[in-house]
């Protein structure tokens, strides 16, 4: 027998989920988020940073790292979404993308707070602030097609790298040791100026692959910085297997929900564009359903693809019906998202046998088709601010779901898993003692 | 300029405020968005939107069909794997012979792979005596049945009390491709007529 967990289950366990995570995010704006961790605490967990300071409970490696690879790989992705902003010559949505980053900077030197005391937070912040200014400034000189420009946001940004280094290594006590910190952060400024590069130069292809490295690469920066403001044994939790697979889906459900949302406005930036951001949508999927099927199995790997599918398919149906001003089209799209979720929703809750199952899972497709469909309605309404904002709620659910993932991986795969070790040896080659 | 803090204030201020009432303030968003109208031009990207084709079909990688480590002389077929009644691994039959774990991930694929072998029959070694000398960097090959190949390099190679097995270093979920070798090691016991630990080999996938 396949000792193998049913796709049905965890996707019941994961959209459940999904809801609670939903209505954990609303009503929160400007503060380090709740819903890393939120899976495996009743959806409450995260670092209180939104209480006063001395009140709040002290967070564990897990939620640390959570909280700070979200912020960390949303910080790549509005960095790169205003380094653009300024070669696009968009000055409105710039002006939101310099709030969202400035919520972020925030809520990320909230959380150095938490973690490493107030005054590092405050270090912290001055850093990441000069460094958000030096990639803006490095945009702006892109934009103006000025070397000169962009060789002294260059050089300034390096120096950025290594004042972070040194910062954490003296921050974390020696845990951290600051020329792999300011390597770490070299890589991730080059990348995000080579994927402006690409994108000045119309190569979409590079820079939408350059934007998703540079996102991923934020979440090894998250984990090394919590790792390094815990004691080593403490640290070692975040490099437990559960925790692992926690981050792992925690960044690919995170980049669809990104993914999605750049396919959405590149609908509005032209063909070319449209198509890169687009591949890296199937990239994302691909990767999903493959890390899936190698926890469920090829075949039930296969359904979630297509199921994904259908999915990804419904969302860009819609998005081109707004684009086309199509209301005939925007309302079959919801219609067809809407019939999607209740039958998805049906077959799964039939599956497991588990009619109650059916409300929670419709209601967390939904609210996930919600937040991108709002999202695209306000940026096409040039409501960039209340783009974003939507941008932000459904980024928070997507991490909540990977943690409900993670937490019913942990209940239905583990008690599968072989018992103890091998007995592979006969013994003709042992000595007697 | 750059994107400083004070001129900022204003649009952090809104973002607050939307977020401050998102949840009840749905109904009252969704009426300002009707009212707001669409864009005014189509879309440059709308046609190569409309195209769009998500990624449907799944990649379903072959099963493992051999097994080679050059630096340790071993070349084997792959039998199949699973779990024994008692809930333990089932491990291969023939002493020359190594097995892949079946109901785990196929080598390539996200996860970790795991193939055991028999460190010595009842008269001598077996397909995975050497598997100790197993140093960092060492090449492991895996040829599938569709004749497709991946290569694996070694990380590490450590000794567990079967007590104390690693079970979610070696089999729990993650989406990195990685493979791993188990056998036996350490003292025998030759009142079970068991080994008393497992020689482990973390291997990682080459890029």
């Amino acid at each position: 027998m396949r000792i193998r967990i049913g796709l049905v289950t965890l996707v019941v366990f994961v959209l459940a989920g999904a809801v609670a995570c939903t209505h954990s995010t609303s009503g929160r704006s400007g503060s380090p988020p709740a819903s890393p961790a939120a899976g495996h605490d009743g959806m409450s967990m995260g670092v209180t940073t939104t209480t006063a300071p001395g009140t709040a409970t002290k967070a564990s490696p897990e939620q640390l790292g959570a909280q700070f690879e979200q912020l960390l790989g949303r910080h790549a992705l509005l960095a790169a979404r205003l380094m653009r902003s300024a070669v696009m010559a968009a000055p409105d949505f710039r002006q939101a993308a310099v709030a969202s980053l400035q919520e972020n900077t925030d809520a990320l030197s909230q959380l150095v707070g938490s973690a490493y005391g107030s005054a590092q937070g405050e270090r912290y912040r001055q850093l990441w602030q000069r460094r958000t200014d030096d990639l803006f400034a490095y945009a702006n000189g892109v934009a103006g097609n000025d070397a000169s420009a962009k060789q002294t946001a260059r050089a300034a940004l390096m120096t950025d790298a290594d004042a972070y280094g040194s910062w954490l290594a003296e921050a974390s006590n020696g845990q951290a040791r600051a020329g792999d910190a300011a390597t770490f952060a070299r890589t991730n400024v080059q990348e995000l100026m080579q994927q402006l590069d690409a994108y000045a130069a119309h190569d979409y292809d590079k820079a939408y692959q350059l934007e998703r490295s540079a996102y991923e690469q934020m979440f090894t920066g998250g984990a090394t910085l919590a790792k390094a403001s815990v004691p080593p044994k403490a640290a070692a939790a975040l490099d437990a297997p559960p925790n692992k697979l926690r981050s792992a889906f925690a960044m690919l459900l995170g980049e669809h929900m990104e993914l999605i949302i750049d396919a959405q406005r590149a609908t509005f930036a032209g063909s070319p564009e449209f198509h890169a951001a687009a591949a890296q949508i199937n990239a994302n999927s691909t990767a999903l359903a493959q890390g899936l099927g190698s926890i469920v199995g090829p075949k039930k790997g296969a359904e979630f693809q297509s199921a994904w599918a259908d999915h990804v398919a419904g969302l860009m149906a819609y998005t081109t019906a707004v684009a086309g001003d199509d209301q005939a089209g925007k309302a079959a799209a919801e219609d067809k998202l809407h019939s999607f979720a209740v039958t998805l929703a049906t077959y799964f809750s039939g599956v497991v046998h588990t009619p109650a199952a059916f409300v929670p899972l419709t209601g967390a497709i939904t609210a996930h088709d919600t937040h991108l469909i709002d999202q695209v309605n306000a940026y096409a309404a040039r409501d960039y601010a209340k783009a974003q904002q939507m941008e932000l709620h459904g980024y928070e659910q997507m991490l909540g779901v990977a943690n409900t993932l993670v937490d019913a991986i942990q209940r239905t795969v583990k008690p599968g898993m072989p018992v103890g070790g091998s007995q592979t040896g006969g013994g003709g080659t042992a000595q007697r003692p | 300029m750059g994107p400083g803090r004070r001129g900022l204030v204003a649009g952090v201020a809104a973002l607050a405020l939307l977020a401050g009432c998102s949840s009840g303030a749905r109904h009252a968003e969704r009426s300002t968005e009707a009212s707001r109208g669409t864009p005014d031009q189509a879309a440059p990207g709308l046609d190569a939107a409309r195209g769009f084709q998500p990624a449907r079909k799944y990649q379903a990688t072959s099963v493992p069909a051999r097994l080679e480590i050059p630096s340790i002389h071993v070349a084997s077929a792959l039998a199949r794997l699973g779990r024994a009644a008692d809930g333990t691994v089932e491990v291969p039959s023939r002493w020359e012979v190594a097995g892949w774990y079946a109901l785990g991930p196929r080598p390539g694929d996200p996860g970790s792979a795991v193939i055991l072998g028999q460190v010595d029959s009842t008269r001598g070694p077996a397909v995975f005596y050497r598997l100790r000398e197993l140093r960092p960097g060492d090449e492991i090959d895996i040829t599938r049945a569709d004749r497709s190949s991946v290569r694996f390099v070694v990380e590490r190679t450590a000794q567990y009390l079967k007590t104390r097995f690693p079970t979610d270093e070696v089999y729990y979920p993650t989406l990195t491709p990685a493979l791993r070798l188990v056998t036996c090691g350490g003292q025998f016991d030759f009142t079970t007529g068991h080994y008393r630990s497992n020689i482990i080999v973390f291997a990682t996938i080459r890029s």
